[in-house]
């Protein structure tokens, strides 16, 4: 026999040469399993295999021997994993893959193949070495998450559909609340305003007057606060400004100038109604009917410390201003509290100056 | 063209009878004449043709499940001379090019909001371009305030 397979005779004697070779006992023993094979030979057959491979492939030494290693494969292999072997037997190179494997009893598992080329002294190849390792359950633990993956991914596709439908859901309520809230409070006006046409005491109708404002002035507050697109705040400069031209266009002075200097500036939302209730009193005030109004001033302005609205009116002639009414100054002073504000009165020759200061609360 | 003078012939199209009366005051007691006031599209197809109105007030959710924006569109071609202004408390459903009609007044109506806008049309339908500021009430479609205000 040819001096190459020296080593193997150590293996039909069984243990008794063996224990002169110990890399051969070695592989003998080791729970590896183990192949080698033959590319001197026709088709490149298998020329041993160790015990541990045939426990691992329920194959016997005998059924192995002189076959190619090709019998392991099976339906499911993947052809592109047998091209990449393939392709490394032919160059001579080592290659490392896992590849589905069948055994015997024609179950499969997966095989963590390592092959390498043996080569001789004058680097021809002599041998190939390939030794594999069961790896099923770390495939199947790998497979495992990518299943867990998509389910999760699955549910929370299903999660979000749902909270998509919800948030709509959500905002046609929300919609239809508005809508609502805005139809009650036109309809509440207009039976204000029958009331008025259908007082004949002035002084009823000066109060059911000042009722109207106020609603309305609650109402241009729902009005804009809905419109805009963020309705945790409140612009109040804007509103401010609208309030202040709409009161212009509808009183009875022609031509009354507007000059307006005005800074964004935002209230949370919860405190918008008051604060169109309160801009509202001290409307109702510069706006007096009888008061000949020349021009109107309005500023706006925010610091670190304060929000502070100025609103003044010129006045054509000094006459003599109405008192502030009791409830009216009494609705000042409960709707600054609520704000923390205070509203200051300046009466000069010219006209009359309201300063509404709002402290920033601290955040 | 002839333009109308004041006072004008107005139709109110709107489903919720007290807001309707309260805009019949208010467009009366700003000098006009209410000619007519519908509450669906069904009513204004059952008016006369020649009825003529200067301007129509149109709210767009109208009685047995009709839209003011198809009232907008049987005015056009009723009488393509009448102004439409919707009045609604749902603005955003507007198309941009409020699909023919002239403005917008939003709901919930102020009383002096609505009084600033009458004035400001009787101007724009008498004498264009008005010379009064556009009021805040009021919010012309493009087309209009292409013409209305430059």
């Amino acid at each position: 026999m040819d001096q190459k397979y020296d080593w193997e005779l150590t293996d039909r004697l069984h243990t008794e040469h063996g224990r002169g070779d110990p890399f051969a006992a070695a592989v003998r023993a080791t729970r590896m399993p183990m192949v080698v094979t033959d590319p001197e030979q026709d088709d490149n057959p298998i020329v041993f295999v160790n015990e541990a491979f045939q426990l691992m492939t329920g194959y016997s030494r005998e059924e192995c021997i002189g076959r190619n290693c090709r019998f392991l494969q099976g339906p499911e292999t993947d052809p592109k994993t047998i091209l990449k072997i393939r392709k490394a037997v032919g160059n001579g190179e080592d290659v490392s893959t896992d590849i589905l494997n069948y055994r015997k009893d024609g179950t499969s598992f997966w095989n963590a193949l390592y092959l390498s080329p043996v080569r001789g002294g004058n680097g021809k190849i002599l041998f190939f070495f390939a030794s594999q390792l069961d790896v099923t359950q770390r495939i199947d633990a790998q497979q495992k998450v990518v299943d867990q993956k998509e389910q999760v991914e699955h549910e929370v596709k299903v999660r979000t559909a749902d909270l998509e439908a919800s948030v709509e859901a959500q905002a046609l309520l929300l919609h239809e609340v508005d809508h609502r809230v805005k139809n009650n409070l036109s309809v509440i006006g207009s039976l204000l305003r029958m009331q008025i046409r259908d007082a004949d005491d002035p002084n009823v109708r000066k109060a059911l007057r000042s009722t109207m404002e106020r609603v309305d002035a609650m109402a241009a507050v729902h009005r804009r606060l809905y419109q805009s697109d963020d309705v945790r705040y409140f612009e109040i400069s804007s509103y401010a400004a609208n309030i202040v031209q709409d009161a212009i266009s509808a009183s009875r002075y022609k031509d009354v100038f507007l000059h307006s200097n005005v800074q964004t500036v935002r209230l949370p939302s919860e405190l918008a109604t008051s604060f169109g209730l309160l801009l509202n009193e001290i409307l109702l005030h510069l706006f007096d009917p009888y008061t000949p109004i020349k021009s109107v001033s309005l500023r706006s302005s925010i610091d670190k410390e304060n929000i502070r609205v100025v609103i003044s009116n010129e006045v054509v002639e000094k006459t003599p201003q109405d008192a502030i009414s009791a409830l009216s100054l009494k609705l000042i002073s409960r709707l600054s509290r609520q704000l923390g504000a205070t509203v200051d009165w300046d009466h000069s020759l010219n006209g009359l100056t309201a300063t509404l200061t709002i402290p920033m609360s601290p955040l | 063209m002839k333009r109308p003078t004041a006072p004008l012939l107005i139709l109110i199209v709107e489903d919720e009878p007290l807001i309707a009366m309260d805009m019949e005051m208010m467009v009366e007691d700003a000098g006009h004449n209410v000619v007519a006031e519908a509450t669906s599209l069904y009513d204004v197809q059952g008016l006369g043709v020649d009825l003529r109105p200067d301007i129509a007030f149109v709210d767009i959710q109208l009685a047995e499940n009709t839209s003011g924006l198809d009232v907008s569109k049987l005015i056009q071609q009723r009488w393509p001379d009448t102004v439409i202004v919707f009045v609604t408390a749902n603005p955003k459903i507007i198309p941009e090019d409020f699909g023919g009609a002239h403005g917008v007044i939003p709901k919930p109506l102020s009383h002096n909001g609505f009084i600033a806008a009458m004035k400001y049309l009787e101007q724009g339908v008498c004498g264009p371009p008005p010379t009064l500021q556009q009021p805040n009430s009021f919010t012309a479609s493009p087309a209009v305030a292409a013409t209305w205000h430059d």
